[in-house]
């Protein structure tokens, strides 16, 4: 799955956050996006995701034989292609459990109508399983209760989104706000996902180590446009890169 | 007696509304304010069909009922993904138009002179009146049971999403606008059957009868009884129009001076309830249900570790 975003631009009043001439994301497994604080990361992912409306530009998806343009589409049904993003900051359903949460990102919607109210078993063992497996994985305080604290919100954003199987995931900052051993916990998960051909993923973090750790392409992104991409050796080696950045 | 199933019948009305508003509400999070509204098009219609077209009495408030949830799709696909405010208004807003419509096309709803008369079912039986309050009845008790199997099932779960966080929801990829759509129609032609079935209890229709007040008292009996609870409309409004409407102003033993006093009080003591449980209790006297399921989650050997791919992937 390839997600192409030709001459997209997003503009609040006369400042333009995004302005990318040509951008190609899923091409190469797990890949990252980094970039300054304010250089359009989430802005980017966003629209994407169609939950931010671009001035202007089109964004295209294309899976096994089809293409979709993704402009016309409302978020859910950008979701239903197989494409999704974690959150960067916290979201969740504050009345759903853990367990019922991640029931609910597993169960796909074309189940979730009017005859749903008369089916005997709510889930199938199925979904229960793969739900019981992600909460058995992670140290959560209450595994049959409710997600407690800020970490514990932001970790189960995560696994709501590898529950629902997408074909290509993007991660919006998956550290902020977790402890060290869960994001290698997680991202170990999603490694063996991307390995085993199941989704690829875009993952945008300000923990460096991290992204030349896991990744295997890196797009570098500033002042709203791409300004390097390449393999994590030869992004840690550009001068644009250290200069705009890491403050060499 | 007749006026005691009467008045049981009416409040039978109040709780299948009550609970349509939980639904609704509790539920999926839209606020209506235009409960009388979609009970007033399932009554006038009702009345109308049968007394202008002289249709029976149940194809006419099965095709007032279908009316009510048209409407309520059209007004759905306007306003439902506005914010509550918005809703609010707008819902508000079209009980009135309703009720002024009643009033101005007096050709067909016979305006202020009223309309009528519309009869039980089976109304040379002595006891029609008892048969349709069982009637009535059996159609709250099927109200009450869908709405407990709809809190338990996948598409309960969903509005439950929907109402925390719709954006949320979407990005999972639930079609949320359409989820709440169809909720909010068909619960609206329903409150369109409770409208059509009151038609023969009150067998002369005024437009007096489509006034907000009906709103107000469901939400004020949802919101003590707890909108979050299946069971909340019953405890609501046997608290509310059950105590005061049935218990006090019928068998209370008050001098006729002040007989006449009693409607004020209780709407003062409808007010001084609903602030003691919005400060004390704000979920409301039965607080939240959580769905009743099944299948209890059974610990899968071996967890506590990293899971492989084989693992996450059954």
């Amino acid at each position: 799955m390839k997600l192409e975003a030709t001459n997209l631009t997003k503009a609040y009043h006369a400042h333009e956050v995004v302005n990318i001439e040509k951008v190609t994301f899923g091409a190469g497994g797990l890949e990252g996006l980094i970039g300054p604080n304010g250089a359009g990361k989430s802005t980017l992912m966003g629209l994407l995701t169609r939950r931010i409306a671009p001035t202007s530009g089109t964004i295209n998806l294309h899976s096994d034989d089809k293409t979709h343009a993704l402009n016309p589409l409302r978020s859910h049904q950008v979701a239903r292609i197989g494409l999704i993003k974690t959150n960067q900051r916290i979201q969740g359903f504050d009345s759903l459990t853990i367990r019922d949460s991640l029931r609910l990102a597993a169960t796909p919607p074309r189940s979730e109508g009017f005859t749903s109210l008369f089916s005997r078993q709510r889930d199938s063992e199925e979904i229960e399983e793969k739900v019981s497996r992600l909460v058995e994985a992670f140290p959560f305080t209450d595994r049959n209760g409710y997600a407690m604290s800020g970490g514990e919100k932001k970790l189960l954003d995560i696994l709501r989104c590898l529950i629902s199987e997408p074909k290509l995931l993007l991660m919006d900052e998956p550290t902020a706000g977790l402890p060290e051993d869960i994001t290698r916990s997680v991202m170990d998960m999603v490694r063996e996902r991307v390995l085993a051909g199941h989704m690829r993923v875009v993952v945008v973090e300000h923990d460096l180590p991290l992204i030349w750790e896991y990744c295997d392409y890196v797009h570098f992104l500033s002042e709203g446009a791409i300004l390097f991409e390449g393999a994590p050796e030869e992004v840690k080696a550009n001068r644009v890169v250290a200069e705009k950045y890491m403050g060499v | 007696m007749d006026y005691l199933i009467f008045s049981i019948s009416l409040m039978l009305v109040y709780i299948g509304l009550a609970q349509l508003l939980h639904i609704q509400f509790g539920l999926a999070g839209i606020p209506n304010f235009g409960v009388v509204g979609f009970w007033g098009l399932g009554l006038y219609g009702t009345g109308v069909l049968y007394v202008k077209l002289a249709l029976p009495l149940l194809p006419s408030i099965v095709m007032a009922s279908l009316l009510a949830a048209v409407v309520a799709y059209v007004v759905a696909h306007l306003v439902l993904q506005r914010s509550g405010q918005a809703i609010l208004a707008a819902t508000l807003a079209l009980a009135a138009i309703i009720s002024t419509l009643v009033v101005s096309e007096k050709d067909i709803t016979g305006g202020v002179q009223g309309l009528g008369t519309i009869r039980f079912p089976f109304s040379d039986l002595d006891q029609s009146n008892l048969i349709f309050m069982i009637m009535l009845l059996v159609v709250v008790c099927t109200l009450l049971w869908i709405s407990g199997k709809l809190r338990d099932s996948r598409l309960g779960r969903q509005l439950v999403a929907i109402r925390d966080n719709e954006e949320l929801a979407a990005s999972l990829g639930k079609d949320t606008a359409a989820s709440k759509r169809w909720v909010f129609a068909i619960t609206c032609g329903l409150m369109g059957v409770l409208g059509g079935m009151s038609a023969p209890l009150h067998q002369f229709l005024v437009p007096y009868q489509l006034a907000p007040s009906l709103t107000f008292a469901v939400w004020i009996a949802l919101v003590l009884g707890g909108k979050g609870h299946n069971l909340g409309a019953i405890v609501g409004v046997f608290v509310t129009f059950g105590l005061f409407d049935i218990l006090i102003e019928t068998y209370a033993p008050v001098p006729a001076e002040q007989a006449i006093l009693l409607p004020n009080f209780k709407l003062f003591c409808y007010g001084v309830l609903l602030v003691m449980i919005i400060m004390f209790r704000p979920l409301g006297i039965l607080g939240v249900d959580k769905p009743r399921v099944r299948a209890v989650p059974k610990p899968v050997p071996g967890g506590h570790s990293k899971p492989s791919v084989e693992e996450v992937e059954p």
